[in-house]
């Protein structure tokens, strides 16, 4: 039995799409993982069901366990789920009088192909936009106008703000109002006013600002984002406060943190008011695992890649650091907010495979099982073949072991009807059909890592490849060899990353000043921007409870070349406050970093360097919690050998025999060669030929390319 | 072959496209090939004939074909590896001198086996006005440099001499070298990726994939023509520049397996360089066939064989030396794009099988604007009105056009913040806005147009100028489907401020005659913005589908609250009475009547 | 081939005669120019609608052609004076 009465415990609950994951990490050193399904739109059950599945093994009831936790960190998927099922507060827009329709028209066709496949682009009769949260008819034009320089060109006009208020609360029955002026990231006296309004005319509207929300240049991404938060806002609110109620009846009476989609931690009371900050913090969540499994094994290099049922997803971390999404969109919406960029790709174990009849070109997706009716061998009612079908058709799963056996696989139906579907019309056996749709799947995920690392101008042959999800670990090894990425891991912690990673995540704020001057800039007049950034920083750190000495700031500057369009967040390396030496340095970094993204011969010097955004990262450090590292053994896993039948084998250029390996009998320091297949209780690693895999300390696997 | 290696080579052959587009934008960093998405990557077979189209500016792909195929004719014999030429002459196949084509033969082992080519809009090309397009130049002789085909680049060493040639002709010689040194980052890029391709998959594996999918495409292509019914369909596009007004007419016949574009009976080559050569017309009717009609197949070869074009020589659509074309690409280009697009609407229209894939005519004018002057810090200021990209969608058979949508042509495109213009031009906008009645109505309204306002401000020198090429303001283009009415045209007002000394406006709510002064039209040529003047731009709307009587009221209502179609047209055109914000019924079943009977009143034709 | 049912959306095809789609009046052979069995009303594009249309030029005009049975507007056409009507016809099966 767990848990002493002196153990006290941090627990940490993920929303994900499907399942809701727990991590609990005991002050005894003890690690606990729990998981639930999801429940939306009630995911507050979800959240409790998690954490019994996790407290349950360790002999507590959830009173007892919340009684003696001392944090709660807390990630959701209310944000998106509010959006993506229209689920929000009715809305309306103030905005400029003259630009009413700037969040309908998305910059012309921008918001008409965002989001959109490559195939259906190619097919522009078939596209429209997402209508808009806020509709055409809620939107109202104020007379008023600032310069680019936010000087007053026309002054507020209150008393159509007035009227216009009463418009939208009594006729377009609204409960959320966005304001979003033009430039009024520069000077956001009128929108402040507005506000003002508001609350006195309408004081139980929700209200957001977009200088507030979003102080940046483009107005269209802003007003966008302005709408997405007031119209998620109230849910939001609500969301986190029954929460936080149904842990107090409970019995736990500490803090409740939020992830962040940036990678950091809010209060629960400050998450409430930027429902746009929530929007995909479960994926950053797993990138902040991934960095901190990275961190812990000497690899500052990562690519993280995610496959379950429906998506595959890839986080890049280089160097420890991680990138923000240049463009980020919920749902199809656009929004300006610091988020970790992890690109989504419909591709997953559900990824339907079909013969295009007309070419007898074989496809895998784009369309998905999903989890219901999901692959045919579940035996749920799914009558196409998909990529989980075919692991089981070339060897790589077993009938038998899958999710410990709970569910027992039908592969006789999964090779009927593969045959009928896919082998068939291919004139192919069903085993080279499905070695081929394999391959195919294998290459495609090389393809897409390959474009996502060169977009960010990076070399893939210098990352360690970390393979999270349940259908990844079949692929990775293969994928991974075929990038030529130094290795590959399959975590401990696979099954629950995004659970994992907001325990390794610090509380983060994040601020901004958007200021164009040229590079040449003194440092005195850098610091100036930073030091009432700080300023706030710093009160707002110490009201949370954060001691000084806890207390990191971290500076970056947006920079680009005068007449070019890309710019580049570079971090200020230097000690700030900046010295004369520092500044320069912080052009010569942003020099490199261009160069080395773009390309060689990218940068147009001449035409001068300028900043654009000043940006602060005010962290408050979190105490890590150590993950237990045991003793590595001997290298013989012959212990953990459980059989050996035939699967797919690359080098031998079709099916040929393999051991099979159970995970929970390795221990740290065993070593086995390939073509292998691991069995662990929520995937499977495939371990293709001249591949070696290794337990190390923290049981996880780590497959090596033999040297040729 | 193994159709699984195939898949694998089909799909990386797309990635390769993406990559290269990807390395263009990055290494270029410029407005125009990163926001309006003017550009094109593809890949082309070792006899130049396309292999792989990627989504960029369309009517390229053909265009760069045939850049490669007289690279080839020119330096037979003596093409390397590593070497990159560079053409941009209209008479042999680039659209404009602006678009310059890089074109790279790939090696492997040795052996030529592939060609890339791409193109950027440059930044400057020498022509006697700024940005490319030339509305005052009388001849190809005036529109900057132009070149059948120069070896740039010779075994991966760049030929200083040539480009140091070519950049002493341009204006922003440093801007042009970026756009240059993208293309080449591009093409090495492409090379690489295909070079490695090879590698593990054998160079006779990938070309026999390549000729596969190219034989598959034309299959593909010949299948959904015979399922179309066999017939002939019309249209025809009026441009007009400074009073004169030149027609394209496209008589478009498919018979079986075959499609068949005829110019015959367009206008004579006009003295404006709204002309285009036979290669920028063949590349424009296939800018709006690729997405209209092989949505689902291939962009290569082999969707170009089943189609033929017939232009005659010496007019509009294949002008001969030395009539100007600098405006090509959206004139007679465009008017090109408009009745193909308007043709092939109609045939899929005739389909029951394709009639949801029929769409009335997209963003038919763009309007090329370039500002130039210098901005409020002190430095100079170039660039498009990007507006001109956020085109209005045609409606289709079962729903509205795309309001500010886009254009068929270029599938991706936006256009820039207000505030990203006025940080850097000395301008600031009255209005930015949709269009009211700009889309045309219909059953199914086209997507609505927009317009904006201009005022100097805070510009050192009073105001800036600006290149106009805007033909095409008297004569809608965006041409209806089954009964709907045209798109409204482009408008382009010169507002003069009174001579009273009244200050320079701050708002127009009420749009253009909100705004005080006289207004003039203008079109083409170079103009001032100055002092407390404005400029105003509207532009046109999508085409509509079917008779607007029988659009549901309801849509007419939200129309009219939403601003896009004004009470009087509510009335007039759509036969829709509105009381009180709500559709009256009885009122509009009335308006309807009368509507159709006034019809009836009219005399038959002939 | 399947598709000879219609001409466009407003013109079907009945025992190869062009109709109205909505009425089914008779618009002669589908493989003659059906516009000559419809009426055509040719108006100033200056009054065809809302104020954009006006763009301050005489002779644009925009061509209705209207079913005689049901007065269902069913093509429109962009034209200056005196040029031709645009026919689309259907080839004549077999």
């Amino acid at each position: 039995m767990a848990g002493t009465g002196e153990t006290s415990y941090l627990v940490a609950t993920d929303v994900g799409g499907t399942c809701t994951d727990t991590v609990i990490f005991g002050t005894d050193g003890v690690i606990h993982i729990g998981k639930a399904l999801s429940t939306p739109p009630d995911f507050a059950t979800g959240v409790l069901n998690s954490i019994v599945s996790a407290a349950d093994p360790m002999g507590l009831t959830l009173e007892e366990l919340l009684g003696r936790t001392h944090l709660f960190i807390h990630g959701s998927t209310v944000v998106d789920n509010a959006v993506l099922t229209r689920d929000g507060t009715p809305t309306g827009l103030l905005t400029t009088q003259g630009f009413e329709d700037t969040l309908h028209v998305t910059r012309g066709a921008y918001g008409r192909w965002s989001g959109l496949t490559e195939e259906r682009i190619k097919n522009p009769v078939q596209t429209d936009r997402a209508p808009a949260l806020a509709p055409r008819d809620a939107v109202v034009g104020i007379p008023e106008r600032m310069d680019c320089d936010g000087a007053v060109v026309l002054p507020l006009d209150e008393a159509a703000v007035e009227q216009a208020v009463r418009f939208l609360v009594n006729e377009k029955q609204v409960g959320a109002i966005a304001v979003s002026f033009l430039w009024s990231f520069l000077n956001a006296d009128h929108e402040r006013r507005v506000r003002d309004i508001i609350n006195r005319v309408a004081p139980g509207a929700y209200v957001t600002l977009s200088s507030d929300i979003a102080p940046n240049l483009g107005e269209y991404e802003r007003t966008s984002t302005a709408v997405i938060n007031a119209y998620a806002g109230q849910i939001t609110n609500d969301y986190l406060t029954s929460l936080q109620g149904l842990l107090a009846e409970k019995g736990y009476d500490g803090a409740t943190m939020v992830m962040q989609g940036y990678g950091g931690l809010l209060p629960a009371a400050e998450a409430a008011d930027r429902a746009v900050g929530m929007i995909e913090c479960g994926p950053a969540a797993g990138v902040i695992g991934a960095k901190f499994l990275g961190d812990l094994m000497g690899d500052p290099d990562v690519i993280a890649a995610d496959m379950g049922g429906t998506t595959f997803k890839v986080g890049v971390i280089q160097d420890g650091k991680l990138e923000y999404a240049r463009e980020p969109m919920v749902d199809r919406f656009h929004y300006l907010a610091p988020k970790i960029e992890v690109v989504s790709i419909g591709a997953g174990g559900g990824s339907i495979i079909s013969v295009d009849p007309r070419t007898k070109v074989p496809h895998v997706g784009p369309r998905s099982a999903g989890a219901r009716p999901g692959p045919i061998c579940y035996g749920q009612g799914g009558e196409e073949p998909t990529l989980t079908d075919v692991m089981l058709l070339i060897g790589y799963m077993d009938p038998g072991q899958f999710l410990n056996g709970s569910i027992t696989l039908d592969r006789e139906k999964a090779e009927r009807i593969f045959k009928e579907k896919i082998a068939d019309p291919l004139g192919m056996t069903t085993q080279e059909a499905a070695i081929g749709i394999y391959r195919i799947a294998s290459a495609q995920i090389t393809d897409l890592i390959r474009e996502i690392t060169v977009e960010r101008g990076l070399d893939p042959r210098d990352f360690v490849l970390h393979s999270f999800g349940g259908s990844c670990g079949m692929l990775a090894a293969a994928f991974g060899q075929e990038l030529s990425v130094r290795r590959v891991v399959i975590p401990y912690t696979a099954s629950v990353n995004c659970a994992f990673g907001l325990v390794s995540a610090d509380v983060a704020h994040e601020y901004s000043v958007t200021q164009n001057l040229p590079a040449t800039t003194s440092a005195a007049q850098i610091n100036a921007i930073f030091a009432p950034m700080e300023e706030r920083a710093r009160a707002q750190l110490a009201a949370e409870g954060i001691e000084p000495d806890r207390m990191r700031m971290e500076w970056s500057v947006d920079l680009r070349y005068s007449r070019q369009v890309h710019e580049v967040t570079t971090e200020v390396a230097a000690n700030t406050p900046l010295d004369d030496a520092g500044a320069a340095r912080l052009v010569d970094d942003f020099e490199a970093l261009y160069e080395r993204k773009y390309g060689r011969g990218s940068a147009y010097r001449e035409a001068g360097i300028e900043m654009t955004m000043f940006r602060l990262t005010a962290r408050g450090l979190m105490p890590r919690p150590t993950l237990p590292a045991e003793e590595e053994g001997s290298a013989d896993a012959s212990a953990a050998l459980i059989g050996n039948r035939e699967i797919y084998v690359e080098t031998k250029g079709g099916m040929a025999p393999g051991d099979i390996y159970d995970f929970n009998r390795l221990q740290p320091g065993n070593s086995l060669k390939g073509p292998a297949v691991i069995h662990t209780p929520i995937t499977t690693i495939a371990l293709p030929d001249r591949m070696t895999a290794r337990m190390d300390r923290w049981r996880n696997i780590v497959v090596e390319f033999d040297a040729d | 072959m193994d159709p699984m290696t195939f898949s694998i080579i089909r799909h990386r052959l797309f990635r390769i496209v993406d990559e290269a587009v990807i390395t263009l934008k990055h290494v270029s960093g410029s407005a125009i090939t990163n926001e309006g998405h003017d550009l094109m990557v593809s890949l082309y077979r070792a006899d130049g004939t396309l292999l792989m189209g990627g989504v960029g500016f369309l009517h390229h792909l053909t265009s760069a074909a045939e850049a490669c195929k007289s690279i080839i004719r020119r330096f037979e014999g003596d093409i390397h590896e590593g070497d990159i030429f560079l053409l941009n002459d209209p008479y042999t196949a680039a659209l404009h001198t602006s678009d310059i084509y890089l074109v790279s033969p790939i090696h492997h082992e040795g052996r030529l086996v592939a060609w890339s080519a791409c193109f950027v809009h440059v930044y400057d090309i020498g022509a006697v006005n700024p940005g490319g397009f030339a509305p005052q130049a009388p001849d190809i002789y005036t529109e900057g440099f132009s070149s059948p085909g120069i070896r740039l680049v010779a075994g991966g060493e760049m030929r200083q001499d040539v480009l140091d040639t070519i950049l002493n002709m341009v204006r922003s010689p440093e801007m042009v070298t970026l756009d240059l040194r993208s293309m080449i980052a591009c093409n090495n890029v492409a090379r690489d990726r295909m070079q490695s391709l090879m590698t593990k998959y054998g160079a006779k594996e990938v070309d026999g994939a390549c000729a596969e999918l190219v034989n598959q495409s034309e299959d593909l292509f010949r299948a959904r023509l015979r399922e179309l019914p066999d017939g002939q369909w019309q249209s025809r596009q009026y441009l007009d520049v400074n009073g004169d007004t030149a027609r394209v007419n496209l008589t478009m016949t498919k018979k079986d397996d075959r499609l068949i574009f005829d110019f015959s009976g367009s206008d004579p080559q006009s003295p404006y360089s709204i002309n285009c050569t036979k290669w920028a017309s063949l590349g424009g009717l296939f800018a709006p066939l690729f997405p209209l009609l092989c949505y689902d197949i291939t962009w290569n070869e082999g969707v170009l064989r089943p189609v033929e074009m017939i232009a005659p020589e010496g007019s509009i659509v294949n002008c001969t030396r030395p009539a100007p074309v600098s405006v090509a690409t959206v004139g007679a280009i465009q008017s090109v794009n408009n009745a193909a697009c308007s043709t092939i609407g109609k045939m899929l229209g005739a389909s029951e099988k394709y009639r949801n894939q029929s769409t009335a005519v997209w963003h038919a004018n763009h309007f090329a604007i370039f500002k130039f002057g210098r901005n409020q810090k002190g430095g100079d200021s170039i660039g498009i009105l990007t507006e001109t990209f956020a085109g209005a969608g045609g409606a289709r058979s079962f729903a509205d056009g795309v309001e500010i949508g886009g254009e068929i042509p270029n599938p991706i495109s936006r256009m820039a913040n207000v505030e990203t213009v006025e940080a850097a031009f000395p301008v600031r906008y009255l209005f930015r806005r949709r269009a009211p009645d700009s889309g045309g109505p219909g059953e199914y309204r086209g997507g609505t147009g927009g317009e904006l306002a201009l005022v100097p401000h805070k510009a050192p020198d009073g105001g800036i100028n600006y290149v106009i090429s805007g033909k095409g303001s008297r004569h809608p283009m965006s041409e209806g489907l089954a009964g709907g009415y045209p798109g409204a045209p482009n408008s382009y007002v010169w507002v003069k401020a009174p001579e009273d000394g009244a200050n320079t406006p701050v708002t127009a709510a009420g749009g253009l005659d909100a705004i005080s002064g006289t207004q003039e039209r203008v079109s083409w040529g170079v103009y001032p913005l100055m002092g407390r003047d404005a400029l105003y731009v509207r532009w046109n709307g999508g085409g509509g589908h079917g008779d607007p009587i029988v659009r549901d009221p309801e849509a007419v209502r939200r129309d009219v609250a939403a601003g896009l179609v004004t009470l009087q047209s509510a009335g007039d055109i759509y036969g829709v009475a509105l009381r009180d914000g709500a559709v009256d019924e009885t009122e509009t079943m009335a308006k309807r009547k009368s509507i159709r009977s006034a019809r009836l009143q009219q005399e038959a034709s002939e | 081939m399947s598709g000879q049912d219609r001409i466009s959306a407003s013109v079907a095809v009945k025992e190869g005669q062009a109709v109205c789609a909505a009425c089914g009046h008779d618009l002669g052979p589908a493989t003659k120019p059906w516009k000559d069995h419809a009426h055509r009303r040719e108006i100033p594009l200056a009054l065809a609608g809302g104020q954009a249309y006006d763009t301050g030029h005489e002779g644009v005009l925009l061509r209705h052609f209207y079913c005689p049975g049901c007065a269902a507007l069913l093509d429109t056409e962009t034209a200056m004076a005196g040029d031709p009507a645009l026919d689309d016809i259907l080839a004549a099966r077999g």
